[in-house]
């Protein structure tokens, strides 16, 4: 823009002051600053966590009570579990599936975790998991980018126009079991990735980190209900509400739009939605979401395992009885079950004080991040968690979560058009950010591993977020890089 | 205590639902970006005709709204980038959100919010522009600067409370301009590091133009729905729970009828269900000075939250 001589007019014709000219160049667009990138340094700030073996929490490694740490190392190793079709000790996995363990899925920065920055998908077929006269890899999964589950918001009608008046929204599995040789005949096509592209009618979804969940789900609804009061005159343009488990109509909490209600059904969709493996709270296979109107699954391509339904179930009897008894213990309840255990008491992240750019930095940035509003939604601490019947460190812990566990209106820019609940299209939890530090992928879909473009897709039309985005646009480039270096440090 | 359907309030659910739901789109070869097509709770209104709060427009010169009866003129070159979020279910409003284009003449850096909070349907114990700010110093962070607490102030000839602070950390002022129209409090939050800009944003809402006079609208009466005034009543039938808070905002003629139903937070089987229900409701005409008047009021279906909580 030019600066003009003497006094300027605005459009109606009044004068502006001087000063008014001074500011003509301090306009800037765009943001100088860089996201440090994944933080280096100890694996979810924990001294002692490797990248299979995540910590779990305080008093289950101390063991109390007696048999939680088993329960927790039985859990832990199950996550990792590599799923089959058939004929091995883990068999029930498809006919459609996303992976074939949890651990391939959740493993960044460890087991646990969200998608690591090699995509196991992208290598499926290389690795024999998937065979690659009947599978082909979709184009939006690739090499280096996230792992991915993919829907298609709209059911299509049969000349391949989207229908916009009948959302779908449900998971589209990427593969199919046909042509392992432990598949049987169970011959199935993939969905339609190409033309659901082509036709703009699809969304992703990454996996979300699951240190900390048992802390989450401990947290009693009045806990969240009284910060939502906090938030009332924020003056910022946030509102947010809840949404609600159809059951009981209590505070559901898991899931990128806060579906689920509790640790043991997130796990218990995720093996049947994302492994095909039916379990006790999913006993049924699951056909694509249109796949019902044309008969659902063919016979050839169920009970492939040959051991009946549900593929996962509680176990009457130890199959390996050495060890303790614990451990022994540990082995009786179905996969299900020790999922939903070993998320339960994985411990949460912690932060450092000092990386990345040094203390003052992170401090200076925690403060920014307060004072420019973003802590109204990311709530640095949520409340302290109930009595706990399972184990101490459950009970009266503070939920440093970065997260109020509401569902908020995101606007175009991060709407799906996937409603869950109670939740629309353009309505998602506040992501917790504890352990966003050690993360590559960001927000529901993984569109970047850029923090300051997940910052701008904060703001867009019919967001909640937009005037938090832009008091974080009217920072100095210092004071951004600080904001930036306290995010990676959490 | 349902009683069947009279048929003129048939004929009253079938004008809602089709204004409450929109025509079936055509199918499409390529979905549309930008689009929220899928949505949750929604605001929406029994007719087309009665000014809604959240329906202010946003032109070169001026920010208006027919429902507040106000005009508040822009700085040059300032526009509404985004337009804020839908009306929540505590009855929450952003109205606009203002900042300078990069290309204006003159650009500086700084933000208007204008948002109203309908006071039928806060879930704190607030009922006047005063107590609502004086929720929000409470409740700010402890390391925030107060610079002016909250107090009377007149701009424009009209009464509004102020309250200014400073982010210390970011070098941010907030200034809130607080005024009450029609049981709202429309707060005006102008944001920007230079009190310069603040300034020139206040001189324009002195200069903000109101257009109601107190003979048109209706008179605004928090809970007037109770059982002293409701003399026929008919309840909503839910065909399934959905434990969300349903803010209803109504009008009601000189004769007691319903005559607007403005949802600012349901989900399509909600509104309908409502206005089935309401359109057939009949309350006592409310007489001022020996005048009958319209009276606006505010009903929350639903599982809410209540003041006090």
């Amino acid at each position: 823009m030019t600066l003009k001589t003497g006094r300027a007019r605005g459009a109606e014709g009044r004068l502006l002051p001087a000063w008014w000219l001074a500011f003509a160049l301090a306009s800037s667009t765009g943001f100088a600053q860089t996201d440090p990138g994944v933080r280096g340094g100890a694996i979810n700030g924990q001294t002692g966590a490797t990248p299979t073996s995540p910590l779990p929490l305080n008093s289950v490694t101390s063991n109390t009570p007696a048999g939680v740490q088993e329960f927790f190392q039985d859990g832990l190793d199950r996550f990792q579990e590599v799923e089959a079709v058939s004929g091995s000790a883990h068999n029930g996995l498809g006919p459609r599936f996303n992976l074939d363990s949890c651990a391939g899925c959740h493993a960044q920065p460890t087991i646990g975790g969200s998608s690591l920055p090699t995509n196991p998908q992208f290598t499926v077929i290389s690795r024999h998991v998937v065979n690659g006269s009947t599978n082909t890899i979709p184009s939006f999964i690739t090499a280096n980018g996230p792992t991915r589950e993919a829907r298609f918001p709209f059911v299509f009608n049969s000349n391949g126009t989207v229908n916009t008046s009948v959302p779908n929204g449900g998971v589209e599995d990427l593969f199919t079991v046909g042509g392992r040789p432990d598949a049987g005949v169970c011959a199935l096509q993939q969905p339609g990735f190409a033309a659901a592209q082509q036709a703009n009618n699809i969304i992703f979804r990454i996996p979300t980190p699951l240190f900390g969940a048992g802390l989450l789900e401990n947290l009693d609804d009045s806990t969240l209900l009284s910060n939502h009061a906090n938030q009332v005159g924020n003056g910022l343009g946030i509102s947010g509400t809840f949404n609600h488990n159809g059951n009981d109509g209590t505070i559901a909490r898991f899931g990128w739009k806060a579906q689920n209600k509790s640790l043991a059904i997130f796990a218990g969709e995720a093996y049947n939605v994302e492994m095909g493996i039916t379990n006790e709270l999913f006993p049924q296979e699951r056909p694509l979401p249109q796949e019902d109107n044309s008969g659902g699954l063919p016979n050839s391509c169920l009970n492939l395992g040959g051991g009946g339904y549900p593929e996962d179930a509680t176990n009457f009897a130890v199959q390996n009885p050495s060890g303790d008894t614990f451990a022994q213990n540990a082995q009786i309840p179905s996969d299900t079950m020790q999922f939903s255990m070993f998320m339960r008491l994985l411990a949460p992240p912690i932060p450092s004080t000092t990386s990345p750019g040094g203390a003052t930095a992170v401090q200076s940035g925690q403060n920014l991040f307060g004072q420019i509003g973003c802590g109204i939604c990311h709530i640095p601490t949520l409340g302290m968690t109930q009595a706990s019947n399972m184990t101490g460190s459950l009970g009266g812990a503070p939920v440093n979560a970065y997260s109020d566990l509401e569902i908020h209106h995101m606007g175009t820019a991060l709407n799906d058009n996937v409603s869950q609940g109670n939740a629309g299209g353009d309505q998602f939890r506040t992501a917790p950010l504890w352990g966003l530090g050690q993360r590559v992928f960001f927000l529901h879909d993984g569109r970047t591993s850029n923090l300051l473009v997940a910052i701008q897709a904060h703001a867009s039309n019919g967001s909640e977020a937009t005037q938090v985005e832009q008091n974080f646009a009217l920072l100095t480039p210092t004071q951004q890089q600080q904001v930036l270096d306290f995010l990676r440090s959490l | 205590m349902w009683s069947p359907a009279t048929p003129v309030s048939i004929l009253l659910g079938l004008v809602a639902s089709l204004a409450i739901a929109a025509p079936a789109p055509a199918p499409v070869a390529k979905l549309p970006t930008d689009v929220i097509i899928v949505k949750g709770a929604w605001s929406s209104a029994s007719d087309s005709t009665m000014p809604l709060p959240e329906a202010g427009t946003v032109t070169p010169e001026s920010y208006d709204n027919r429902y507040f009866g106000l005009s508040l003129p822009l700085p040059d070159g300032w526009v509404q980038k985004y337009a804020g979020p839908p009306p929540s279910d505590s009855g929450y409003y952003v109205l606009a959100q203002l900042s300078p284009t990069e290309t204006s003449p003159g650009a500086s850096r700084g933000t208007v919010l204008i948002s109203a909070q309908d006071l039928f349907f806060t879930p704190i114990r607030a009922s006047s522009p005063l107590e609502l700010v004086n929720y929000t110093r409470a409740h700010l962070r402890t390391d925030y600067q107060i610079e002016k607490p909250p107090a009377d102030v007149m701009v424009g000839g009209r009464k509004f409370v102020r309250f200014e602070y400073l982010s210390p950390a970011a070098g941010l002022h907030w200034w809130i301009l607080a005024t009450q129209i029609r049981c709202h409090v429309v707060e005006f939050v102008f944001t920007s590091a230079n009190t310069r800009v603040l300034e020139m944003l206040e001189r324009d809402l002195d200069s903000m133009k109101g257009s109601q006079s107190d003979d048109d609208a209706p008179v605004c009466i928090k809970d007037y729905a109770n059982t002293t005034n409701v003399v026929e009543r008919v309840d909503p039938l839910f065909t399934e729970p959905r434990y969300n808070p349903v803010p209803v905002r109504i009008i009601i003629d000189r004769e007691g009828k319903v005559k607007h139903i403005h949802f600012l937070s349901a989900f399509p089987t909600q509104a309908q269900a409502i206005t089935e229900a309401v359109s057939q409701w009949r309350f006592k005409p409310y007489v001022r000075n020996g005048r009958p008047m319209e009276v606006e009021t505010g009903i929350l279906f639903g599982r809410g939250q209540r003041a006090g909580l």
